[in-house]
């Protein structure tokens, strides 16, 4: 395999998930007990092999620099090679949908100039999959293209993922809104590092533009696709959040997800076991070490440090960590941000259409 | 190197023997205890917490897992620059190479280990004992007493001190007789195989006992009886916390039981004594449809379907479909599978209990069931 670096764009954020997100971006956000989005990014490019690796940091970016720290937890605190903790531009992208402006590209370019690796893979933090990335080379290098994206066929309309239109093989355009059985694309891509470098010096002029939008005026770029298989699920708003976390409840996406083989690495805790009491009824859950459950837990998925005490209900529910439900307190179809406590009594119902979102207790 | 005012050596080459299967592949320090840990983590956690950075590591007894697990003691906050864990096997030299022949052969032969970091103390520890304590009020205690040599003591059933090495000292802590497992004890001061010493005055009687072809080359049988027997400055350190020697197989369990009591004399939940593991990331745990669980310690990466009772689920074990498992230890990575019943039984790391076997004696009078590391229970 040729020297590949990976960057990953977390400066991405989103209207619609900013009563979660607040002062977080989408690749901070929780997810499956333990982890953060960013961390599935993160953890395919070291298991595919890619050990340069820059982030691009949003504006807001404590919890990220405090989640990734030195990357030590990906292998990533290296002599040579390594984290690379990058820039990202501060002014137009919030709130604005693009993953991949080429202003970020512009601003890290002597990122990309030190280092001798002709490809260089790109994936936003938007997306949860556990995907060999060395596979997109392959197609790529076998293609001959100057960028190959990766893709999943839309199980269902989402106006919200990127669609990828094709002419004769080749990528003409995208556009935001896919229908089912579309070619939707997951946000990740591969491209040769001397055409991004032309790229940021073309496009100078116009580099607010998402990489994606240029390839539309400009037919000399070769631009292919490569079909990811596996589960994937693209994250834009409450719903599909709340959808992708509850996924790993089935036996075949949490096997494809956390695979040994792959694993999918986060910052460690010293947390201990999780403990069960006597009065317990927990039912097709996913429950990460350090919590006690007393109460009753269905078709949820907790976080860190979370007590249920005795007589507390909680039904397809995400609770993230630090949170308490007292005895007595009934939770359904809610999101509970962190440090929150719900005293016994309170009743919160959302709907399976509308999940009901209690924010972050700071 | 920059001088250390106290570094540690932890000794971890015995195989305890008294575990019996559980120690068969893997060396006593490395048995998992409590969901997610090994036996050494609270040794090295203790460490860490008493701000001691820098650590040899005796190890003999099938060092493999404990090697690995230790890796750059970087889960232990231990990987320091100036400082850190050391892992210390037998070496060969020019003259040959021989095994540790005991505790303080062990650390004889690394002398030139503790010559490098010239520390003012030493501090020696066990492997293999569970217990939370800062170090520095002992070393504190040391110092204060002008000591040469402190002895880390606990109060123990008199019934139970035949069982021990038996401190006698008198009102200011100074030692005034060590009895080796005494038949009938004068004291109830049992030590805990945690000493401090002068590094000058460890350095000459190991040197001395080295060239006694008598001497069995153990701190508690030769050393500090002959320290003793010079009249030397040795007193003890009276510790009040919970210390466990898990070296049996009843103490294995119970030990191990007792964090499922609602208010744990030995828990794992301290503030002031976090203890440290060197985990992998496991994602969480899933808890099935169809699953029953009470009073039970989970860790991560588990998959329960069945029923669990009052019992210990280590990291990635897993619990099939109409599975029981009640007042029992699954090790990491052992799976009891669909309808097997398991009572009272410690099921080692990567076991299997197959489909409709059924395991274990509940009569609480009865041995406790063990298996092994990797053993396939067919029916």
């Amino acid at each position: 395999m040729d020297k590949i670096v990976g960057l990953i764009t977390a400066n991405f954020s989103i209207n619609e998930l900013n009563i979660i997100a607040g002062d977080r971006t989408i690749a901070s956000l929780p997810y499956g007990s333990r982890y953060r989005i960013i961390d599935f990014p993160l953890s395919n490019m070291v298991n595919s092999g890619i050990m340069t690796v820059g982030i691009i940091t949003p504006y807001k970016y404590r919890s990220i620099i405090d989640h990734v720290g030195a990357g030590s937890e990906w292998s990533l605190d290296r002599k040579e090679e390594g984290l690379f903790i990058l820039p990202g531009s501060v002014y137009g992208v919030n709130n604005s949908c693009e993953r991949f402006m080429i202003r970020d590209f512009a601003r890290n370019k002597i990122f990309f100039e030190r280092s001798p690796a002709p490809y260089v893979i790109v994936a936003a933090t938007n997306t949860v999959c556990n995907m060999d990335y060395s596979k997109l080379y392959e197609a790529h290098k076998e293609s001959g293209a100057d960028i190959t994206m990766a893709y999943t066929t839309a199980h269902q309309d989402d106006k919200m993922v990127n669609c990828i239109h094709e002419d004769n093989g080749k990528v003409t355009n995208v556009t935001v809104g896919v229908k089912e059985g579309d070619k939707a694309f997951i946000d990740c891509f591969i491209i040769n590092t001397s055409l991004l470098m032309d790229i940021v010096e073309w496009y100078a002029a116009v580099n607010f533009k998402d990489l994606f939008q240029i390839i539309e005026y400009d037919s000399g770029i070769n631009v292919q696709t490569y079909k990811f298989d596996g589960y994937v699920r693209n994250i834009f708003n409450i719903e599909t959040y709340f959808k992708s976390c509850m996924d790993p409840l089935n036996f075949s996406v949490h096997n494809e997800l956390f695979t040994t083989d792959t694993p999918i690495l986060t910052k460690e805790h010293d947390s201990i076991p999780s403990k069960y009491g006597d009065s317990c009824d927990v039912r097709n859950s996913l429950i990460p070490a350090g919590c006690k459950v007393s109460g009753t837990v269905e078709d949820s998925v907790l976080f860190r440090n979370v007590v249920i005490e005795p007589g507390a209900v909680v039904k397809n529910s995400i609770i993230m960590q630090n949170c308490v439900i007292k005895s007595g307190a009934v939770i359904e179809n809610a999101i509970i941000d962190m440090k929150n406590t719900i005293q016994s009594g309170i009743v919160i119902k959302g709907t399976t259409d509308n999940i009901f979102i209690k924010e972050k207790n700071n | 190197m920059k001088k250390k005012k106290c570094i540690a050596m932890l000794l971890a080459g015995g195989q305890g023997s008294r575990l019996g299967a559980l120690t068969k592949s893997i060396a006593k320090p490395a048995v998992s205890f409590g969901g997610k840990y090994r036996i050494i983590d609270f040794s090295l956690s203790n460490c860490a917490n008493s701000s001691i950075d820098t650590v040899g590591v005796l190890t003999q007894y099938r060092p493999f897992i404990l090697n690995s697990y230790i890796s750059s003691g970087k889960a232990w906050n231990l990987n320091k620059r100036d400082g850190g864990i050391f892992v210390l096997p037998p070496y060969a030299t020019e003259a040959g190479g021989e095994w540790y022949k005991g505790t303080a052969d062990s650390i004889y032969q690394n002398l030139e280990f503790l010559n490098l970091y010239d520390s003012e103390y030493i501090l020696i520890l066990s492997g293999d004992h569970l217990y939370h304590m800062n170090y520095q009020y002992m070393l504190s205690e040391h110092i204060k007493n002008e000591a040469e040599l402190t002895v880390s003591v606990i109060p123990v059933e008199w019934k139970e001190a035949p069982r021990f090495g038996i401190i006698t000292a008198d009102e200011d802590g100074r030692i005034t007789k060590f009895s080796e497992k005494p038949k009938n004890p004068d004291s109830n001061l049992a030590s805990m195989g945690i000493y401090i010493f002068n590094k000058k005055v460890l350095v000459d009687a190991l040197i001395e006992d080295s060239k006694d072809e008598n001497s069995d080359h153990d701190f508690g049988k030769n050393i500090i009886p002959k320290l003793l027997g010079e009249n030397r400055r040795l007193f003890c350190y009276k510790f009040n916390g919970f210390w466990r020697d898990v070296g049996t197989i009843p103490e294995y369990y119970e030990t191990s039981m007792s964090f499922l009591e609602p208010d744990p004399p030995f828990s794992l939940e301290s503030k002031d004594f976090q203890v440290m593991s060197n985990s992998n990331v496991y994602p969480p745990q899933y808890i099935g449809r169809s699953a029953v669980l009470s009073q039970s310690y989970v860790a991560n990466a588990c998959r329960v379907l069945g029923d669990v009772e009052h019992s210990i689920l280590s990291t990635g074990s897993y619990v099939g479909e109409g599975a029981k498992v009640i007042n029992s230890i699954l090790l990491p990575g052992a799976r009891v599978e669909e309808g097997a019943v398991v009572n009272r039984s410690i099921l080692g790391e990567n076991s299997v209990v197959s489909k409709g076997v059924v395991l274990g004696d509940e009569d609480s009078e009865k041995d406790i069931t063990v298996i092994g590391n990797d053993y396939v229970f067919k029916a």
